[in-house]
Order: structure tokens, then C-alpha cells, then sequence
């Protein structure tokens, strides 16, 4: 997959807790790597400002939102604990960026995802719009 | 829950395989009803950001950073967009949450504060702390 795509890419970092396992020292080595990985990204104009996430929350769902469970995100390999925006124009450079994500050499992993040029929700309407079209014609 | 946080809140839209069995019509309706959802929390200043993702991607992993296909298309945990919150307590980003217009089709909302700081760089702060007592 190489498609060009100028919205850019979203990384989602998903992992539980691994950094709770590392030394003081190791800790220390991997957020001075982690910190440089990301200015000279941001220096090179490549990625905008990310967040990460706490590890509390809630998911909503149901007809009016009538179910809220709060979430236990600390302890599950598959939660996201934060992600990055990158303003890169193909997938394999972005790709290629996660790669050299510091934190993989612990664990985890990192979602890398096209950012939409417009709703996905937008498009599927359209494209229903004209099978229906040619299924009248 | 009612923490105060002043680095917002992040929502989190799960769900990616209700849309495939909606109508033309019901599809429609649902898409302007999003659209004017996040527009009326932008003009009030709730949402600060948000984007849909393509429903396709690829997950990075591990120390050999192993590249592979993730099932993004009709997953039910898949993650289809996000909106960044400017709210100030947990309780007002359920509240706006529990107005999204796909819950009724089965997307789950995740509601998760935004950390201040990166959550290892306190992990850090604590061990400093521990070693200096």
C-alpha cells in the first residue's frame, strides 16, 4: 500500500502497561531516545503535536448512550495510550517512521491509519446512492 | 468519575461494521446528523479536533517492527475517528458522548482524558521521588 494521501497518517500507540516492568536507567534511556525521536520529526515538519492518554476512562453505547462501563485500559495489550499525527504523504513513509518508534524495542504496537479526506460515512452513502441508481436503470 | 482536567478529553468512535447494514437513507441521515453534531460542539467550543480514519491501515510491532494488515474494515473495536474535547470534568465528556448519533447502530464511544504529560515520564518522576526518600 503506497497510496498518496495529504490529510496525513495517524499513529495510535497501543500497549498495556510495559513501561511499569523497566529499571530507572532503562526508563530513563527510552524517554531521552523517545524525546529526540519525536523533535527531530517535528524539526524535519513530519509530525504535529500528539497526546497521550490516561489510563482511566469510560466506553459509551446503546441508544442514547444509556450504557457507560468504566474502562480498565491499564492492563490490556490492545488499549491506546496515546497517539501521533504525521504530515507525511505516503503509507510506506509512514510506516517507515513507526518503525523507528523508540518504545517497540519493550512491546506494544503502533496503528498506523490514513487520516479521511472526508467521512468514510460520506463515501459508503454515495457509493449506496449509486447502486441503487443502477440497480433503477 | 468527576476529575477535573484541563487537557481535555479524547473520544474515541468504535465500530466500523454497523454501517454495512444501513440503508441509503438511514446512512444519510446518520452522516448529517454527525456532521451537525461536531459542528454545534465546534461552535461552542467543546471540539477542537476530529477526524474520521480510512478504514485501512497497518500495525507496526514488536522489537523486529514486523509490519502486517490489521482488520480495520468490519471490526467491531476498530477505531473509525476521534474528537478532541475542551471540557473540563469527565462528567460533560460522557454527557457529550452519550449524543453520538451512531450509538443507536452499535458504535461505542470511548471516553479517555488527555494526560498531561507522556504517562512514562511520571512513572520517571515517581521512581526519582521513591529513590530520594
Amino acid at each position: 500500500m503506497n497510496t498518496q494521501n495529504h490529510n496525513g497518517y495517524m499513529l495510535l500507540y497501543r500497549s498495556d502497561e510495559w513501561y511499569n516492568k523497566l529499571s530507572h536507567a532503562e526508563l530513563q534511556k527510552l524517554m531521552n531516545q523517545n524525546k529526540a525521536w519525536i523533535e527531530s520529526l517535528t524539526a524535519q515538519g513530519k509530525a504535529k503535536p500528539g497526546r497521550a492518554l490516561e489510563r482511566r476512562g469510560a466506553i459509551v453505547s446503546g441508544s442514547n448512550g444509556r450504557f457507560v462501563i468504566d474502562g480498565p485500559f491499564a492492563e490490556s495489550k490492545e488499549a491506546i495510550g496515546g497517539y501521533l499525527v504525521l504530515d507525511v504523504e505516503t503509507m510506506d513513509e509512514a510506516i517507515s517512521i513507526a518503525q523507528t518508534s523508540p518504545g517497540l524495542a519493550y512491546g506494544g504496537s503502533i496503528e498506523v491509519r490514513p487520516v479521511a479526506d472526508e467521512c468514510p460515512l460520506d463515501v459508503r452513502e454515495r457509493e449506496l446512492a449509486r447502486e441503487e441508481q443502477l440497480a433503477t436503470v | 468519575m468527576n476529575t477535573q482536567n484541563q487537557n481535555g478529553y479524547m473520544l474515541l468512535f468504535r465500530g466500523n461494521d454497523w454501517l454495512k447494514n444501513l440503508s441509503s437513507e438511514e446512512k444519510q441521515k446518520v452522516t448529517d446528523q454527525w456532521m451537525a453534531w461536531f459542528r454545534r460542539l465546534t461552535n461552542e467550543g467543546k471540539a477542537i479536533a476530529g477526524n474520521p480514519l480510512e478504514r485501512e491501515g497497518k500495525i507496526v510491532s514488536g522489537k523486529n517492527r514486523v509490519v502486517s494488515d490489521g482488520p480495520f474494515a468490519e471490526s467491531k473495536e476498530a477505531i473509525g475517528g476521534y474528537f478532541l474535547l475542551d471540557v473540563a470534568n469527565f462528567d460533560d465528556a460522557v454527557a457529550i458522548a452519550r449524543e453520538c448519533p451512531g450509538l443507536p447502530y452499535g458504535v461505542q464511544v470511548e471516553v479517555r482524558p488527555v494526560a498531561a504529560e507522556c504517562p512514562v515520564a511520571s512513572e520517571l518522576k515517581q521512581k526519582a521521588q521513591f529513590a530520594n526518600a
